[in-house]
């Protein structure tokens, strides 16, 4: 390292970035109500506390409900748009990409109010499945994104050669397409899963009457009895978030070393 | 060799939108050939084997393969194989799985599938390979197992896109031999298309010359090389020396001319006479020129010039002389033999000549 200033500044930043994402488990064991130094002892109660909640439980499974359809149907769409975008050249596929790509940093809250609006006019009920469809909204850019890559780095005529050697167009996209581009699949459904469990504003805003995990967390800080409970669910999902996106990158990577490629940059 | 062509192309016309990527190709292509599609990049050559490979439909015209006309024949479904230039091998198969994927749809039983496997393994000399990773092949491995992964479904024709153009120098040269060698062997129809204008005329039974969409000439590699017809293939094809000349008489397949630096003399003229104002072009090629010795007398005419520039090779030396009363060098190629020294820029040399060496353009 040249510049000892420099490594302190990086040190210091990431302390800023990580540091309060490890208190969640040092409270989550710790031994008393009150969230503050000095440590009081350790304790599971909390993890039990939490795991006999049925409230937590409901929407943990609207979660899953949610997050689930959520991963597969902007994987499929992102599919679509992944396939066309670097197979095909058709009129205003610059922009017609880009306004895909255009809620990865539009304000969740404009996507949510405006959805919001246009589903009260609409006169539809708010559920789950408003829910789903804005995280669709939302995700379809990462899995346009993952799968773009994947496509990217699959040489054209390696389909040309399947053809050429005699199979037909279906079964190309079976023994070799779909094999050299599942690991991005995968990768899509997993980094769209996660980002669509850890939404708040649009899972606030259009879930209505049904909770979700994210919005039940919130909801239990107005309980400071509930807090070291949530302290502990906090801790279980940092460590399966952290699972799932070492998982996508993966599989991400996996896939483009198969296609013969570097893993360079990475999205993730 | 038989009488019906392997391929048969009769005014082949391809548009993409506006842009006119094959100009009418009409040519046939016998059993058993050795045939290259050379031109500069863009001259519409991968276009052309495309369309035979059944990856590209044709705008209008006729492709024939073995009598049969391929309108609407898939590329699953025509006799031939390709060798991609990127050689596409498959990344998540093993060797063996990339030579045997053509196989699949042929029912055979696994004992016969891995005799064929080691049949066409051994032919490309990599036996004993099919448990390898695809990915963990060299670049002469992996053009070794796209050849016999195409040549394992024995295709009538075989076609090659610039297969050997990421290959090293060397490889490149000793892969040539090989892809000749197993050409003989097999005896199936071979379309190569290359840049390289080296590599067509060491590999082809005949090449087919192709600018901006079209044939400019169809030859075995002689003829191309001694006589091309026109000033562009002259030029493609090795390096050829153009000096300005005027018609003086022409008539019966011959031309009297004055030819600028070398003086009047008699040739071949070509098909369809030349252009009628008298003015033209002769070329010739560097080693049908000669530097003679001191006293040497020259086996035809002679002209006298001065050494213009001097670039030594080793075995060989090119001369760039100006003969005089010409305003453009001409470069002569000369075997550096024992005894003889290399000369010196501004030497006045004698350059020995032939007529019957001269190319005249229309």
């Amino acid at each position: 390292m040249k510049a000892p200033g420099l490594y302190g500044y990086t040190l210091a930043y990431l302390l800023f970035l990580y540091a309060p994402i490890a208190l969640l488990p040092i409270f989550a064991f710790n031994d008393s109500v009150v969230i503050a130094f000095p440590l009081s002892g350790f304790t599971t109660s909390w993890f039990s506390a939490m795991w006999e909640d049925s409230s937590m439980w409901q929407a943990l499974r609207n979660s899953m409900i949610v997050s689930g359809s959520t991963a597969i149907l902007a994987t499929v769409l992102g599919l679509f748009a992944a396939r066309a975008s670097t197979r095909h050249a058709f009129p205003g596929k610059a922009g017609i990409m880009g306004l895909i790509m255009l809620p990865l940093v539009l304000p969740e809250m404009i996507v949510a109010m405006s959805l919001l609006v246009a589903l009260l006019a609409a006169g539809l009920d708010l559920s789950l499945w408003t829910v789903i469809l804005g995280h669709v909204l939302i995700c379809t850019p990462f899995a346009v994104a993952i799968l773009t890559s994947a496509f990217q780095s699959l040489d054209r005529s390696l389909e040309e050669a399947a053809l050429d050697l005699g199979e037909t167009p279906v079964s190309t996209f079976r023994l070799v397409i779909l094999p050299l581009v599942a690991p991005g699949i995968v990768a899509s459904l997993l980094i769209c899963f996660t980002v669509s469990l850890d939404e708040f504003i649009v899972a606030y805003f259009l879930a209505g009457t049904e909770p979700l995990l994210s919005v039940y967390i919130y909801g239990q800080f107005r309980f400071p009895s509930n807090v070291p409970a949530v302290m502990a669910l906090g801790t279980v999902l940092v460590a399966v978030s952290v699972l799932l996106l070492a998982a996508a990158e993966y599989f991400r990577r996996r896939g483009i070393a198969r296609t013969g490629g570097s893993a360079g940059g990475g999205f993730v | 060799m038989t009488d019906t062509p392997m391929i048969d192309l009769s005014d082949v016309q391809k548009y993409y939108g506006d842009y006119h990527a094959l100009r009418g190709i009409t040519a046939t292509i016998r059993p058993g050939e050795f045939f290259s599609l050379l031109g500069p990049s863009g001259c519409g050559k991968t276009t052309l084997l495309r369309t035979i490979a059944g990856f590209e439909e044709i705008s209008s015209g006729m492709i024939r393969i073995d009598g049969r006309d391929m309108a609407g024949v898939p590329a699953n479904r025509r006799p031939t194989n390709m060798v991609f230039q990127s050689y596409a091998i498959f990344p998540h198969l093993s060797v063996a799985e990339n030579v045997g994927f053509g196989l699949r749809r042929l029912g055979l039983d696994a004992a016969e599938k891995t005799r064929r496997i080691g049949t066409a393994l051994e032919m490309v000399g990599l036996a004993g390979y099919g448990a390898r990773a695809a990915h963990a092949l060299s670049g002469g491995q992996r053009q070794r197992v796209a050849l016999a992964r195409a040549l394992i479904l024995k295709p009538k024709v075989l076609l090659l896109d610039e297969p050997l153009s990421a290959l090293d120098k060397k490889m490149r040269e000793q892969m040539q031999v090989e892809l000749i060698k197993l050409q003989r062997q097999v005896g199936i129809t071979f379309i190569l298309v290359t840049h390289d204008q080296e590599e067509a005329l060491v590999m082809s039974d005949r090449i087919a010359v192709m600018f901006e969409g079209e044939i400019a000439q169809l030859a075995d590699p002689e003829t191309l090389y001694r006589r091309p017809t026109s000033r562009r293939v002259a030029e493609f094809i090795g390096v050829m020396n153009f000096l300005p000349a005027t018609i003086v008489s022409e008539g019966s397949g011959r031309a009297a001319l004055e030819v600028q630096g070398l003086g009047r003399c008699e040739v071949d003229a070509p098909p369809g006479g030349v252009a009628s104002d008298g003015g033209t072009t002769v070329g010739m090629r560097p080693e049908t020129l000669t530097i003679l010795y001191d006293g040497q007398a020259p086996t035809d005419r002679s002209a006298d010039g001065t050494v213009d520039e001097v670039v030594y090779y080793g075995d060989m030396t090119y001369y760039d002389v100006r003969l005089d009363g010409t305003d453009r060098p001409v470069r002569i190629s000369m075997r550096n033999v024992f005894g003889r020294p290399v000369l010196n820029i501004k030497a006045r040399v004698r350059v020995g000549w032939s007529p019957g060496a001269l190319v005249l353009f229309r």
